[in-house]
C-alpha cells in the first residue's frame, strides 16, 4: 500500500510537472501569466483528436500539426492582444482568460463531451512494479516528464535563443542593450509554452478523457504548482509538484478523497501568506508586502 | 476614432441580434414544451432529441386534440448549464425563469440535470404554477418535499429512476452475483453529489448490512476527479470481490481504464454512465467484457426483444438522428414524458396547468419502459415487471462487445458470467 | 504637416465649476444630470420591464454592487480576484440564519452584510501586507478553499445547501431594495472617497510607503476598506439568498468574481460609476445572448478581449470625456 501509493504519488508528480511546465516557462521569460493556458492544452487535445477521427491522419502527422498549431497561435495572441496591454498585469490576465474562456465554451457549445473523446494510449500494457500494476502511459510520462524539464534546462542554459531567454528575463532593458529584441522573445515565450501544453495533453489525455472542464483543472493545478514553487523558477516547479503530487495521493489515500484539492489549495495559501514569491522564488520583499 | 465606432457598432450588432433571438416569433396556436436543462451534456442533449422525436411524432397525426381542436407541439430548449460544476445554481434557475416567462411553455419536461438545481428550482416552478415531468436529477428529496407540501409542489412529476428505485435493481442485482459467486464483499465508490450519495447510502443500509456483505471501503469522490488509483489499490489490498461504482460524469470514465491498468480482482457492477450506450465498446478499446452497468431506464440506449415498444423507440431514434442513443439516463423517460403530457391534455381538455396536473397524476400508459404509474410523491414507479410498472435494465458487458440483460429476471436475457481471471468465491 | 489631437475643457464645465453655476438653468443642469440621470433609471426601470427582465435587473444591481466592491478594494491598493468570498459568506450568513434560527429577511440581510463583512476582514486580515498580484492569488484561492470545505465536512447541507428559505415580501419590495442599496452605496462612497478619508485609501494605492511616511496607519485603513467591500458584497449574497430562496456551494462560483471585474473593467475601474455602468451593459448584453445558447459565453469571452484591447480606459472615462470637454487637431509646433 505504501510503495503503491509512493509509486502513484511519483507519477502524479510527473503529471504535474508536465501540466504546469508551460505555464511556468511562459510567465518565467516574459512575466505573462497566460490564463488560456488550460485552453491551449484542450485546443491541441481535440485538435489531435479530431485529426484522427473525423480526418484520420497518421498519429504522428497529427500530433505535429497540433503542436505546431498551437505555437502559432500562441504567437498570433502575443501578436494581436497581449502586446497592446504589456505590462498591466490585470489586464494580460482578463484578456488571456477570455481567449481561454472563448475557445473552452466553444468546444463545450459544439458538445463535444463525453467519454469516447479521448486520445489513444502509446502501448496498450501494465507493468508490476513493486507489486503494484502500472500501465505503460504512466511510466511514459514519468520518463517525458524529466526528459522535457531537463531538456528545456539545456535549451535555457546552452543555446543562443535560451540564453536570449533567460536574459529578458533577468533584466529586460539591459537584455535590449545586448540587441535582443524582447517583443520577438516574449512571442517566442508564449509559444513555446502552448506547444509544451500541447505535448503534455498528447501524454496526460490519454489517461482520461477530453472535456472543456479539464481546461479550468489545469490552469488551476498549473497555477498550484508555480505558485508554490515560485512563479518562473524551474527548480521550483520541480519542488512543488513533488510537494502537492505527494500530498495529493497520500492524503487520497489516508484522509480521503475530499481533503486532496483542499491540502494542495492550503499550501498555496500558507506559501502565499510566508513567503509570496514561493519556495524558490526570488525575494523581493518591498514589491511583495509592506 | 473609427476603431472603437467599429467596436460599438459590433457591440450594438450583437445585442440586437440577442435580442432578436430571445424574442422569437411562436406560432400562436401551439403548445410550447419548454425544456430547461444541461444540453450541454450528453443527457440534456440526447433527452432534447427525444423530446423533438416524440414531439415530431405527434405532430405529423396531426397533434393534440385540446377540446375538439387540434394543436400542435412546439419545443423551447434552455441550455441552463447546471451540470457544469462551478455554475451557480442562480444562473439556472435564471434560465428557468426566463423559459417559463418568455416562452409561456404549457409544461416543462426534462428539467435540472442536477438535484440541487431540481431542489432549489422547485420553490420556483410552484411560484409560476408550470407542470414539469423531470427526467435527469434523481433525489428522492424532491417527492419528500412534494409529500410534505403537495398543494404547493403539485406540479412537479417524475418520469425517470430515482435513487430509491436504482437501489432496488442494484441490490437485486448484487443478492444474483452473491448467489451465483458467493462473492460478499464490497467497495462503494461513488460520485459526492445528492443523488448518487443518497444512493450508496439507502443500498448500505437496506441490503448490504442485512445480506450479510461486508462493505470493505466506501468513498465518495468530489465531481471531477480524474485518478482513482489509490481507492483501487486498496480494494486489491482490502480483498473486495465487486466494485459498485456510482457516476454520472464524463470523468468516470477514468476509473474503468485505471480498473483495467492496474488489473483490479474484482467485479465492477454499477452505474458509470460512459459505460451504458453501444459506443462504449469502442471508446474503451474493447476492454470492459464482463462489466455490469445498469441502464436507469428501459429504452435510454437498450431494447429488450420482450418489450417491443422499446425496440421501435430505440429504431425510430437512430432512423430520425443518424446515430445510436448513448445515455443510459433520461432519454427514454424525456420521450414518454411528452406522450404522458399529450394524453393529458386530451383528457383534460385543456392546456390550465392544474387540469393537466389532475390528469398528469391518473396517468396509466403502457410505454417504453413498461407501464407508467405516478405515486404519491409524483414519481413514477419502477418496479421488477413492464406488465405491472416501469422497468430499468442491469446490463452485462460481453467479449464480442455485444450486450446483454441480466436483471430484472423478467426480461433477463441470460445470466451474470464472470469476467476472465476472476474465481467465484464458492 | 504633422497634427495632434487637443482636448479642452467646454465653456459650460469651467463656467459651472464655481458659484455661477447657481445663476443658470443651463449650468445648473449640466451639473445635476450626471448625478438624477442615474436615479431616475434606477427608479423607473423595475416599472418599465417586464416580469422576466426584473429578474435580469436584480442580477445586474448584484454585479454593479459586487463591481463597486471590488472597485473600492481597488482603490486601496487591493485588487481582488474572489468577489464570490463576500458574496458567498454574506450567502451562508443569511442563509444559516433564516434555516437553522428561522430568523426573518428583515434581519439576516442587515446583520449578515455587517456579520459578513467582518467575517471576511478577519479572514483577509493575516494577508493584508501583500501587494499586488499576491494580494490577489490569496483571494482566488481563499472562495475555492471554502467550497471544498463545505463539500468535505459537508456543514450547512454540504453539496445539497440550504433550501426553502423565506422568501421576501414581493418583487417589488425585492427590485426597490436592491436599487435603493445601489444607489446609496454608489453616491456614499464616491462621496467618501472624495473626502480626505478617501484620500488617504486612494493614497495608499498610489503610494503606500510615502502614507505610512505621514505616520498614518495603513493596515488600519486597509482593513476598513476590507469592511466596506465586504460588507456590500455579503449584502449581495443575503439579498440573493431569499430572492432564489436557496444558499449552496454554487454561491462561492467563479462567476461571482469574474462578472464584477468584467464589469468594472467594462466600465472604466476607478469611479465607482464606471462599474455600475459596466454591469448596467454587460449583464443584459449576456442575457440577451442567450438565444445563442451556449455560444453566448464564447461571445462574452471575445468580447471581454477586444474591449481590453480596444477601449481599455473603459466606457465611462470615454463618456466622461466628451461630456466635459471637446477635442480638436492641431498643427503640431515645430
Amino acid at each position: 500500500m505504501l510503495v503503491g501509493t509512493t509509486l502513484y504519488a511519483l507519477i502524479n508528480t510527473a503529471i504535474l510537472a508536465l501540466m504546469a511546465i508551460g505555464f511556468n516557462l511562459t510567465f518565467g521569460i516574459s512575466g505573462v501569466a497566460n490564463f488560456a493556458y488550460g485552453a491551449f492544452y484542450v485546443f491541441a487535445a481535440y485538435g489531435i483528436w479530431g485529426m484522427l477521427n473525423l480526418l484520420h491522419i497518421p498519429y504522428l502527422l497529427a500530433v505535429l500539426i497540433a503542436v505546431l498549431a498551437n505555437v502559432l497561435m500562441g504567437a498570433l495572441i502575443y501578436r494581436f492582444v497581449l502586446l497592446r496591454v504589456r505590462g498591466q498585469a490585470l489586464s494580460e490576465v482578463i484578456a488571456t482568460f477570455g481567449i481561454g474562456l472563448a475557445i473552452l465554451e466553444l468546444f463545450s457549445y459544439f458538445g463535444w463531451v463525453g467519454f469516447e473523446y479521448t486520445l489513444p494510449v502509446f502501448m496498450d500494457r501494465s507493468f508490476i512494479i513493486a507489486g503494484t500494476y502500472v500501465d505503460f502511459q504512466r511510466l511514459a510520462i514519468l520518463v517525458f516528464s524529466t526528459v522535457l524539464i531537463s531538456g528545456l534546462w539545456w535549451f535555457t542554459h546552452h543555446t543562443s535563443i535560451g540564453l536570449a531567454f533567460r536574459g529578458i528575463a533577468q533584466d529586460e532593458r539591459t537584455a535590449l542593450t545586448f540587441g535582443i529584441d524582447s517583443d520577438w522573445i516574449a512571442t517566442l515565450s508564449v509559444s513555446f509554452g502552448a506547444g509544451v501544453a500541447a505535448l503534455a495533453a498528447l501524454f496526460i489525455i490519454p489517461l482520461g478523457s477530453i472535456a472543456p472542464g479539464e481546461g479550468y483543472d489545469v490552469l488551476i493545478k498549473a497555477l498550484a504548482v508555480c505558485i508554490i514553487g515560485g512563479l518562473g523558477s524551474t527548480g521550483g516547479v520541480i519542488a512543488a509538484s513533488f510537494i502537492v503530487g505527494f500530498a495529493e495521493r497520500f492524503t487520497d489515500t489516508y484522509i480521503g478523497s475530499h481533503w486532496t484539492m483542499i491540502v494542495s489549495l492550503a499550501a498555496i495559501l500558507l506559501v502565499l501568506t510566508i513567503k509570496p514569491s514561493g519556495l524558490f522564488g526570488k525575494q523581493k520583499e518591498l514589491e511583495e508586502r509592506i | 476614432m473609427i476603431r472603437k465606432i467599429c467596436v460599438f457598432l459590433a457591440m450594438a450588432a450583437m445585442v440586437s441580434v440577442g435580442m432578436f433571438f430571445a424574442q422569437g416569433a411562436l406560432a400562436a396556436d401551439s403548445i410550447v414544451i419548454g425544456v430547461p436543462t444541461s444540453t450541454g451534456f450528453l443527457e440534456g442533449k440526447e433527452a432534447l432529441k427525444a423530446v423533438n422525436l416524440a414531439v415530431e411524432e405527434i405532430n405529423a397525426k396531426g397533434g393534440v386534440n385540446v377540446g375538439g381542436t387540434k394543436r400542435k407541439f412546439t419545443v423551447e430548449s434552455i441550455d441552463i448549464r447546471d451540470a457544469a460544476p462551478g455554475v451557480p445554481v442562480p444562473e439556472a434557475l435564471l434560465g428557468l425563469e426566463k423559459i417559463i416567462l418568455e416562452e409561456k411553455p404549457a409544461a416543462l419536461v426534462v428539467g435540472p440535470f442536477r438535484s440541487e438545481a431540481l431542489l432549489a428550482g422547485m420553490d420556483i416552478i410552484a411560484k409560476y404554477k408550470v407542470p414539469l415531468l423531470g427526467t435527469l436529477a434523481m433525489s428522492p428529496a424532491s417527492e419528500a418535499k412534494v409529500k410534505k407540501d403537495p398543494e404547493k409542489y403539485k406540479y412537479i412529476f417524475r418520469t425517470c429512476l430515482n435513487a430509491k428505485y436504482l437501489v432496488k435493481y442494484l441490490a437485486g442485482t448484487m443478492s444474483f452475483i452473491n448467489k451465483q459467486y458467493g462473492f460478499n464483499k464490497v467497495y462503494i465508490m461513488n460520485q459526492d453529489v445528492a443523488w448518487a450519495r443518497k444512493t450508496a447510502e439507502i443500498i448500505t443500509k437496506v441490503y448490504f448490512d442485512k445480506a450479510g456483505w461486508e462493505v470493505v471501503g466506501h468513498e465518495a469522490f468530489p465531481t471531477g476527479t480524474s485518478d482513482f488509483s489509490s481507492a483501487l489499490m486498496k480494494v486489491r489490498a482490502k480483498k473486495g470481490q465487486v466494485i459498485l461504482p456510482i457516476f454520472d460524469m464524463p470523468q468516470s470514465g477514468t476509473l474503468v481504464k485505471q480498473w483495467n491498468a492496474m488489473k483490479v480482482p474484482a467485479l465492477m457492477a454499477g452505474f458509470i454512465s460512459p459505460l451504458a450506450g453501444p459506443g462504449a465498446w469502442k471508446t474503451f478499446d474493447h476492454k470492459i467484457a464482463g462489466a455490469i452497468n445498469c441502464n436507469f431506464e428501459m429504452g435510454s440506449a437498450i431494447s429488450s426483444d420482450k418489450m417491443p415498444k422499446s425496440k421501435v423507440f430505440i429504431e425510430a431514434y437512430e432512423k430520425r438522428w443518424g446515430v445510436p442513443i448513448e445515455a443510459g439516463h433520461a432519454i427514454s423517460p424525456s420521450y414518454e414524458s411528452v406522450y404522458l403530457l399529450a394524453e393529458a391534455i386530451e383528457r383534460a381538455g385543456s392546456v390550465d396547468a392544474d387540469a393537466i396536473v389532475a390528469e398528469l397524476k391518473k396517468t396509466d400508459r403502457v410505454g417504453v419502459m413498461g407501464r407508467i404509474k405516478f405515486d404519491e410523491g409524483h414519481q413514477v414507479i419502477y418496479d421488477m415487471d413492464p406488465a405491472e410498472a416501469a422497468v430499468a435494465a442491469v446490463i452485462q458487458w460481453n467479449d464480442d462487445g455485444s450486450r446483454t440483460i441480466v436483471f430484472p429476471p423478467a426480461i433477463a436475457e441470460g445470466k451474470i458470467k464472470l469476467p476472465a481471471g476472476l474465481k467465484a468465491a464458492k | 504637416m504633422k497634427k495632434r489631437k487637443e482636448r479642452i475643457d467646454r465653456g459650460i464645465k469651467v463656467r459651472s465649476s464655481d458659484i455661477f453655476a447657481l445663476l443658470s438653468w443651463r449650468e445648473m443642469l449640466y451639473l445635476a444630470t450626471p448625478r438624477i440621470l442615474p436615479v431616475i433609471v434606477c427608479l423607473s426601470l423595475p416599472l418599465l420591464l417586464d416580469p422576466y427582465w426584473q429578474k435580469v435587473l436584480l442580477s445586474v444591481a448584484v454585479v454593479a454592487l459586487l463591481a463597486i466592491s471590488w472597485d473600492i478594494l481597488a482603490q486601496t491598493g487591493m485588487v481582488s480576484l474572489g468577489q464570490a468570498l463576500f458574496f458567498g459568506v454574506g450567502a451562508y450568513c443569511s442563509g444559516v440564519m433564516n434555516h437553522y434560527w428561522g430568523l426573518s429577511p428583515v434581519l439576516t440581510i442587515p446583520i449578515a452584510s455587517l456579520l459578513g463583512g467582518l467575517i471576511c476582514t478577519l479572514m483577509l486580515l493575516p494577508v493584508l501586507r501583500l501587494r499586488g498580484i499576491y494580494f490577489s492569488m490569496v483571494t482566488l484561492i481563499i472562495p475555492l478553499i471554502l467550497v471544498r470545505i463545505v463539500e468535505a465536512t459537508k456543514i450547512f447541507g454540504g453539496t445539497e445547501g440550504l433550501s426553502g428559505m423565506t422568501p421576501l415580501p414581493s418583487k417589488w419590495f425585492e427590485l426597490y431594495l436592491i436599487m435603493a442599496v445601489l444607489l446609496v452605496v454608489l453616491f456614499g462612497f464616491r462621496r467618501m472617497l472624495d473626502s480626505d478619508y478617501g484620500l488617504v485609501l486612494k493614497g495608499i494605492n498610489d503610494n503606500d510607503r510615502s502614507v505610512i511616511n505621514a505616520g498614518i496607519n495603513i493596515y488600519w485603513f486597509k482593513a476598513q476598506s476590507l469592511f466596506f467591500a465586504g460588507a456590500i458584497g455579503a449584502f449581495c449574497g443575503a439579498f440573493m439568498t431569499h430572492v432564489y430562496m436557496f444558499v449552496g456551494m454554487p454561491v462561492f462560483a467563479l462567476d461571482y468574481s469574474i462578472l464584477p471585474i468584467a464589469a468594472a473593467v467594462v466600465g472604466g475601474p476607478g469611479t465607482l460609476a464606471g462599474a455600475t455602468f459596466g454591469a448596467f451593459i454587460l449583464v443584459p448584453m449576456s442575457e440577451a445572448l442567450r438565444g445563442f445558447g451556449g455560444l453566448r459565453i464564447v461571445l462574452y469571452g471575445v468580447f471581454l478581449v477586444v474591449f481590453i484591447v480596444a477601449l481599455p480606459e473603459g466606457i465611462f472615462h470615454y463618456i466622461q470625456r466628451k461630456y466635459h470637454q471637446f477635442e480638436r487637431w492641431v498643427e503640431v509646433d515645430k
